[in-house]
């Protein structure tokens, strides 16, 4: 065994102990992977887990270093890229997605991706040509 | 600022170039003689070919230090370099046919799986899967 994985047993054991609640923290998350486009609601969420809701925020962020809101607006703008690659107009992606404002969706989208989403599709479809 | 290129250090940047295309399934970007034999030698991700590149550099061959930490790094199994993967055991498992050495077999760890395998070019690579 290297040294490198002895380290992540005996690191494992230190910061990942308690396996039950790590469970419920990757449920959560697989249930936002699958409910991406939905409103976020932390007390359903947090009622599924049988934990508060506070709790869960500051779990999520411990194990995944990110709210699940954080977490869900970059899920959102990965699928959103997915969909403009696959040629679904800018307005629709955008409501695919779960945002519920045009404006909102390419302001966040410039700010995550660095370019509008018209732009983006533009680019992917032009190298798609090529 | 933004990151465009990240780099990986290899003894040899053909052979690094066959393994991380043909075995792992990068796509060549940019190959820029440079002389003496080197090359600005850059990959993308297939699934992400607008992303950053990987930088195949012979850091190694003309930089001793570089070549001393490289070794270090190996010997003690180290993984200086990370990829994301949806399956960590199924890229395993795909790998091994390709006759690829894993130090480290996939093993779960918290919220995360990761294995770690021998790139032929002096570096350890970690699959990282976000369970």
């Amino acid at each position: 065994m290297t040294f490198y994985e002895k380290e992540i047993h005996r690191i494992g054991r230190i910061v990942y102990a308690n396996q039950p609640q790590i469970n419920a923290i990757i449920r959560t998350r697989q249930y936002l992977d699958n409910n991406y486009e939905s409103d976020l609601n932390l007390d359903v969420l947090a009622n599924a887990q049988s934990i508060s809701k506070y709790h869960l925020l500051r779990l999520f962020k411990k194990y995944y270093g990110l709210t699940p809101a954080q977490y869900v607006i970059d899920k959102r703008i990965e699928k959103a890229k997915e969909h403009l690659v696959d040629g679904m107009s800018v307005t629709e992606t955008c409501f695919a997605v779960g945002f519920e404002s045009l404006g909102s969706f390419s302001t966040l989208f410039k700010r995550k991706t660095g370019k509008s989403p018209y732009k983006y599709q533009k680019e992917q479809l032009s190298r798609s040509m090529q | 600022m933004k990151v465009s290129v990240l780099s990986i250090p290899v003894r040899d940047q053909q052979k690094a170039l066959e393994f991380y295309t043909e075995k792992l399934g990068f796509i060549k970007k940019r190959d820029v003689p440079l002389g003496e034999g080197n090359r600005w030698l850059t990959l993308v991700s297939k699934e992400a070919q607008d992303g950053p590149e990987v930088l195949l550099e012979p850091a190694p061959n003309h930089f001793e230090p570089s070549k001393v930490y490289q070794d270090a790094l190996m010997e003690a199994g180290i993984p200086y370099t990370q990829f994301n993967v949806d399956d960590v055991q199924k890229e395993y498992e795909r790998l091994i046919d390709l006759e690829v050495q894993f130090s480290v077999k996939p093993t779960a760890m918290g919220t995360v799986k990761v294995a770690v395998f021998n790139d032929t070019c002096g570096n350890n690579i970690q699959l990282v899967q976000e369970l």
